[in-house]
């Protein structure tokens, strides 16, 4: 006598914090893009200069390059969701306190920045 | 000043299917739900039926779905729905018996489930009855966890327990994950196969509505996936130490 | 007293684990990047030689890349699309993390294949 209803396919839509999950998840596809993007650029990296080359072309074509940059404000997303979960998942103490979790999402950033100084001196340096 | 308030009614004696009703009910600055529903049953329709006790988001009995958040009844005031209207139905991905009157039992057997008490190694049965000692910092490990005052608003903000109810669900996980912590307790080998399975902590996917709509801030979504660490270093422990 | 239930340990902290050290490379390398090899490199703000680019690569550095910028990260997003799909309602569980799991073993197994071969 009593009655469940079940969750739609579409439940998800039902509130703001349910869309902003979707959309964090949602990340993983412009991801996988790039990430078969490069994969093939390895393998053009492998068979010669005339590939490479050509490798490079196809990574100017315009829809191309409008996934990747969708690509990049994803990972960046994601940056921001992620470095604000692991103080949660990992809470770090030290000396019988909790480190605060904005130190925790601050250090991450320095590494996201530490890495860009990186492949920048790489490319630039 | 009036509010137009509809209800999600269900009468299984009278009607198989659920059915919305809509009250008027007069408000001022002070008046909570709790106060409004007071209001409807006593002045318009005796045969409202819900659960309350406390008024004061102490006994976590007035879980309801307001404009399709869960929230306590005694918690939210009529003038901040002015704007919007207000729709309650009961607590969402429980089954319903009466209007806004849930079926609790999954969830009181979920928290059954994860052994919710001191656990002490006796030795040859024989209990002592020394005090249990423990510093401020020991307590401050666990504390957090321990407001959880099982209004069950968490499991309705959960789209993993939504989908599949063998989910342990947030407020159960964090129970355990909070005995685990406790340095009084020594019942953690007894939790982890629990903890450990599909319908444990590996359910949730950290949506972290859960932590969201807690009265009490307790945070079930990081006890969650604490205890997911947790459960992983068990898996490896159980690897290199060959059991199971 | 309720009976003993009898829970079945899953495996999934081994492919959470996987997820989590993907989502740090994913949010630590991946921005810089994408930056530079999908943008800056194909608009010309950047430069990479034929000989430059083996050189980094076809090296122990390659092997780090690999590893940081396509594995992990592969596993990261195959194991969010599983569970995406799972919440989309689609119940084929095991067919599913075979697919994904399976998919991301593959094009990690390619890249370090690519990566040996050309080593050598």
């Amino acid at each position: 006598m009593s009655y469940r209803p079940t969750l739609t396919r579409t439940w998800w839509l039902k509130n703001n914090a349910f869309k902003a999950y979707m959309l964090r998840e949602l990340t993983a596809l412009p991801l996988l893009f790039f990430l078969l993007c490069l994969a093939i650029g390895l393998y053009s990296l492998g068979q010669g200069e005339q590939q490479w080359q050509h490798w490079q072309t196809v990574m100017q074509n315009p829809l191309v390059l409008l996934i990747n940059a969708v690509a990049f404000a994803a990972s960046l997303f994601h940056a921001w969701t992620f470095f604000q979960l692991f103080p949660r998942v990992m809470p770090i103490r030290l000396g019988g306190t909790t480190v605060p979790a904005a130190a925790l999402v601050a250090g991450q950033w320095a590494g996201v920045v530490s890495v860009f100084a990186l492949v920048a001196w790489l490319f630039w340096g | 000043m009036k509010l137009d308030i509809t209800i999600q009614r269900y009468l299984p004696e009278q009607a198989a299917e659920p059915f919305a009703q809509t009250y008027s009910v007069p408000y001022d600055a002070s008046t909570s739900v709790l106060d409004a529903l007071t209001y409807i049953k006593e002045e318009l329709d005796p045969t409202l039926s819900y659960r309350w006790s406390c008024r004061m988001a102490i006994c976590g009995s007035c879980g309801m779905m307001i404009n399709g958040k869960p929230i306590l009844g005694c918690n939210v005031f009529l003038r901040d729905y002015a704007k919007t209207g207000m729709l309650i139905e009961p607590l969402a991905h429980f089954p319903v018996e009466r209007d806004l009157i849930i079926d609790m039992e999954s969830f009181l057997t979920h928290l059954e489930a994860v052994k919710p008490y001191l656990i002490n190694k006796k030795a040859q049965g024989v209990q002592t009855f020394e005090p249990h000692v423990q510093t401020p910092q020991q307590l401050d490990k666990y504390q957090q966890f321990s407001n959880c005052i099982n209004c069950g608003l968490c499991y309705s903000a959960c789209p993993q327990f939504g989908l599949n109810p063998e989910f342990i669900g947030p407020a159960a996980l964090t129970l355990a994950h909070r005995y685990n912590l406790d340095s009084r307790d020594q019942g953690q080998a007894e939790r982890m196969p629990m903890i450990n399975s599909e319908e444990g902590a590996w359910s949730c996917t950290f949506v972290g509505y859960c932590s969201e709509v807690c009265p009490k801030q307790v945070d079930p979504a990081a006890a969650v996936n604490q205890s997911k660490v947790t459960s992983a270093t068990d898996l490896l422990l159980s690897l290199l130490g060959g059991r199971s | 007293m309720q009976q003993e239930k009898k829970f079945k340990r899953s495996d999934e902290p081994i492919w959470w684990g996987l997820f989590s050290g993907g989502g740090v490379c994913f949010a630590v390398f991946l921005p810089s990047v994408i930056l530079f090899y999908g943008l800056l490199l194909p608009l010309g703000v950047v430069t990479l030689e034929y000989q430059q680019a083996s050189a980094w690569f076809f090296s122990f550095w390659g092997l780090v890349f690999v590893g940081a910028v396509i594995a992990l990260p592969a596993f990261h997003s195959l194991h969010r699309i599983r569970h995406a799909l799972y919440d989309l309602k689609f119940q084929q569980k095991a067919l599913i993390k075979w697919l994904t799991m399976g998919f991301a073993a593959l094009l990690s197994a390619a890249c370090m294949l690519i990566w040996l071969v050309g080593l050598l």
